[in-house]
């Protein structure tokens, strides 16, 4: 067991972790932050995705321990003073939610896309989120969704 | 009708669902923890056939955190068996939620182990030492019906365990006259819905209560709490049922499963609240498989492309531990699709094979059907050397027949099928896709066009499994906000939404005041679980009266307070109002306030406060044969026009799908935004089966895809050009004219995709009766087809 202490959400917060759980476990079971979902546990749905240092990951694939002294950020972290984020505004408008279980990793890896600032093509969305699997939607209003907030992205 | 749908019934109003699911504020299963929770894993079996001589799980109860370990024989004397099937046409068996002497399918769990965290119950899991003695594994349906073939289950002696026959008079004269017979085995594969939430349960006994709350990812809370009961043999009024938001079900979450039943158990014996969250593995495992049927069909036709009868054979295999025959049920009644086909004979047997238990999947049985047929009737029209247009609308029922009486007794309530197809080939352009295929042949590339119309028979009603009816309760408190409670859950199809527009439209209560509780035993009325399309057929309909009787209750309070007869008011603007003088008018508050406060003002023989109750019953229903063994047993029959363009690169056997144009009846649309959603969604669900997904078994029956590596489920670079559009044909039997609108999408590509494919590669000979068409089967039907040719 070691103590291990990130920012998340631009909080910081600490807890036990062995060395081999998971982030996914981590942030969920020890710091109750149960947005970010577990679909395979082996990096194959990407409902996990979170923000590492910056750029989408998948949470399954990375170790608690790895992320000591890091920064991540997870769905919980999207909206900010009560204010949706345009892309869960976009998603909410284009009916990109069926179930809703795919959402939260589908928005971080979009997040991550759109964080560089540039406009993307169309091919860059497809491709930003050709590891997240989704079930209910088909992925068209998903894409739609993207494209829309990639315009009002801040 | 005497009750006017009004907006926001038919608009695209945005799911009110969304926004928790948006923020990551949803709440699954998974996200819950109670204080003091236990964690189980299961030990399931390395093989698919064979007898457990012991299990020794000394060693796993040393381990660190472990708290107990139950194997089957430790609980076999302790709970009652599960139940099996709801017909009488199935055998029946003793089942229960642990193998106890024998095993019957890979992965079936033997032992489970409760511990403090996951990590620690997986870890004692591996300790537990098994010792198998293996038994040939029966994996090939047909094999398994030979004589001296290994019995799966020893107490049957033999694994036919299903038997259902429908034939017509003077079928045989039939085809011994007619000018041509097409004669074809066709199999639909095996594959499985895989929600992207895997099975997820918190079984919590509280000793102090003497009671027992069971959070389920279930599709079926009020049908689970009663099996709880009887297995476990514990009070039903004492448990209570909650599935909370399910992350999506396509039919999987409906059925009861072993360790739904075990759970709760462990929680008693224990006293602590138990978890346990499926991984992907388990799921491909154990989460009910569908399709997966062999049909031997045969089609009797003139010349000119006039069917004149069908005769088929089925045999469908049903895996191990079998619990129910819908899908066999739907395949033999419905057959004949869409086409006027009044001479038909069927034979259907179930089988049981070591394979996963077979149910329910998005389109069960109808699928199969819908595949089977309108892949022959395009192997007859090629034979013919008729278009495959033609012939169809050379056999459609025609509009003008509706209702229709089809050749099994089932009553399809309405459909415009020419002007359907007609419109799908509009859209495709398709005269035109003709000319282009014919140009790029000759310069060697293989384009396909594919037709199809499927047809996907909804909200079924069978004795003791799906009800039939639906019911929603409703109140409006004293502060004007309304909540209304519905006997179904949902996974995703946007219940609270489409329920709150309902509403809304009827009582004048504001959308944004208008809360849906589902899923939950406690507060809603019983009911049968989420399936077969049947929310917008039977649920919403259950809500439009529960909205009436308020309405009407409402509208006779104004009437009292107004002095004008209830007959000239109208509900608008918050307020009731005569119709010819709108200032003689009371506001709904008002109307509120004194239907809880000031009941002396009330109506005679009304009683004080604001609460209905709505049932609808699905119409049309048959609970048993005829004379003839004829009966109806759905109530709906949405369907969709299809035409598929693909090309085949015959150097990687890979399929491009160009172009994917539907058209969609589902009657009345209550939010054709969501339609839209599911459909698209479902669409892809079906691209998925006819070119990815497929649960392939070893000789030994070992499952080789259990992850998503193996088992491919489309992801977004997969997604073509699709054009979508709907007719609009109301069903005339319910109040709301929808027709349910979850499955018809899943239908279309496989019959659409391999009849595009087996047109892209016509030129070469190559014939597709086996699917999914992934790139290796259709190098290696390439290579067949040339060897034949050659
Ligand atoms: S749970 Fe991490 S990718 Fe599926
Ligand atoms: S919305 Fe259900 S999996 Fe994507």
């Amino acid at each position: 067991m070691a103590n291990i202490s990130l920012t998340v959400n631009g909080e910081t917060r600490s807890g036990e972790a062995e060395s081999r759980t998971l982030l996914v476990h981590f942030l969920r079971d020890t710091l109750r932050l149960t947005g970010t979902h577990v679909g395979c546990v082996v990096g194959r749905c990407g409902a996990c995705t979170v923000m590492w240092n910056g750029a989408p990951v998948k949470s399954c694939m990375v170790f608690a321990v790895q992320t000591d002294g890091d920064e991540v950020v997870t769905v919980e972290g999207l909206a900010r003073d009560k204010r949706l984020h345009p892309l869960q505004e976009a998603f909410w408008k284009k009916d990109a939610v069926e179930c809703g279980y795919c959402t939260p990793g589908m928005l971080m890896s979009a997040y991550g896309l759109l964080s560089n600032g540039k406009t993307p093509t169309e091919a860059e969305i497809k491709k930003a989120i050709s590891g997240n699997l989704c079930r209910c939607t088909g992925y068209g209003n998903i894409v739609a969704a993207i494209r829309e907030a990639a315009g009002n992205f801040k | 009708m005497d009750f006017p749908i009004n907006p926001p019934i038919g608009e695209r109003v945005r799911r009110k669902e969304t926004q928790r699911f948006v923020t990551g504020t949803g709440r699954f299963v998974d996200d819950l923890l109670p204080p003091g929770t236990l964690h189980a894993s299961f030990t399931r079996s390395p093989c698919a056939h064979a007898r457990i001589n012991s299990v020794d799980a000394s060693a796993a109860l040393t381990m660190p955190g472990v708290r107990a370990v139950f194997t089957g024989k430790d609980i076999a004397d302790r709970i009652k068996p599960m139940r099996v099937g709801g017909s009488p046409l199935l055998r029946p068996l003793k089942l229960y939620p642990l193998a106890v002497d024998k095993i019957r399918y890979f992965g079936e769990p033997v032992a489970v182990v409760v511990a403090d965290n996951r990590y620690l119950a997986e870890d004692a899991v591996e300790a537990i030492a098994i010792d198998y003695e293996p038994l040939p594994a029966v994996i090939d349906p047909e094999a398994a019906l030979e004589p001296g073939a290994t019995p799966v289950h020893d107490v049957l002696g033999g694994n036919k365990v299903y038997k259902f026959h429908f034939a017509t008079d003077g079928i045989d004269e039939i085809f011994a006259k007619a000018d041509v017979v097409v004669k074809e085995r066709i199999r639909s594969h095996r594959i499985t819905a895989c929600p992207i939430e895997p099975r997820a349960y918190l079984a919590h006994y509280s000793p102090d209560e003497d009671s027992l709350t069971m959070w389920s990812a279930t599709a079926n809370p009020h049908s689970l709490r009663g099996r709880i009961a009887d297995v476990i043999n514990f009070p039903e009024g004492k448990i209570r049922v909650i599935a909370p938001d399910v992350g999506g079900s396509f039919g999987v979450k409906i059925q009861t499963y072993q360790e739904e039943l075990l759970l709760p158990f462990i929680s008693r014996e224990l006293g602590r609240p138990i978890k346990w969250c499926e991984t992907r593995v388990e799921h491909m495992r154990n989460g009910r498989h569908g399709r997966d049927q062999i049909h031997y069909i045969e089609m009797a036709l003139k010349k000119d492309g006039t069917i004149l009868g069908l005769r088929d054979r089925i045999i469908a295999d049903m895996g191990s531990t079998y619990t129910v025959d819908h899908s066999i049920m739907a395949s033999a009644l419905y057959m004949t699709g869409v086409y006027q086909i009044q001479n038909y004979a069927v034979d259907a047997t179930g089988v049981s094979t070591n394979k996963t238990t077979h149910g329910s999947l998005r389109g069960i049985g109808k699928a199969d059907a819908a595949y089977v047929i309108e892949r022959l009737v395009d192997i007859a029209a090629r034979k013919l050397n008729i278009d495959p247009i033609d012939i169809r609308m050379k056999n459609f029922i025609p509009a003008e027949s509706f209702p229709y009486r089809n050749v099994t007794g089932a009553l399809y309530d309405s459909g415009q099928y020419h002007l359907c197809l007609k419109r799908t080939a509009e859209i495709a352009g398709y005269e035109k896709l003709k000319q282009e295929q014919a140009e790029l042949r000759k310069k060697g590339i293989c384009r396909g066009i594919g037709v199809a119309l499927v047809m996907e028979p909804t909200s079924s009603s069978r004795i003791h499994a799906t009800g039939g009816y639906a019911s929603c309760r409703m109140r409006i408190d004293p502060s004007g906000a309304a909540t209304v409670f519905s006997s179904m859950g949902e996974q995703g199809q946007g219940h609270e939404t489409t329920i709150a527009q309902i509403v809304a439209s009827q009582t004048g209560i504001p959308f944004e005041k208008i809360t849906v509780i589902h899923g939950d035993t406690l507060p809603t009325p019983y009911g049968f679980g989420t399936g077969s399309s049947r929310s917008s057929v039977v649920l919403m309909p259950s809500a439009w009266v529960a909205a009436k009787k308020m309405r009407e209750k409402l509208v006779g309070i104004g009437a009292r307070l107004i002095g004008v007869p209830p007959e000239r008011l109208e509900i608008g603007d918050g307020k009731v109002f005569a119709k010819e003088k709108r200032d003689q008018a009371i506001a709904i508050a008002e109307i509120i306030r004194t239907a809880y406060g000031a009941i002396h003002l009330l109506p005679e023989n009304m009683e004080p406060g604001l609460e209905t109750m709505g049932t609808f019953v699905n119409p049309n229903i048959d609970y048993a044969p005829d004379d003839k063994g004829r009966m109806n047993t759905f109530s709906s029959y949405p369907y969709a026009g299809v035409i598929a363009v693909v090309d085949v690169d015959v150097e990687t056997g890979f399929i491009n799908i160009v172009r994917y144009c539907t058209v969609h009846d589902c009657g009345n649309m209550i939010n054709p935004q969501i339609v839209d959603t599911q459909q698209q969604g479902s669409i892809m669900q079906g691209i998925g089966a006819a070119l990815y997904e497929e649960l392939r078994y070893d000789e030994e029956g070992r499952l080789l895809s259990s992850t998503f590596m193996d088992y491919r489920l489309p992801c977004v670079e997969e997604v073509p050009e699709l054009a979508l559009e709907h007719i609009v044909t109301p069903n005339p039997f319910t109040p709301l004219g929808a027709k349910g609108a979850g499955e018809t999408g899943m239908l279309g590509p496989p019959p659409a995709l391999c009849n595009a494919v087996e047109d892209a590669l016509a030129p070469l000979g190559v014939k597709i009766r086996e699917t999914p068409l992934t790139p290796d089967r259709i190098l290696d039907l390439i290579e067949k087809a040339k060897s034949s040719h050659g």
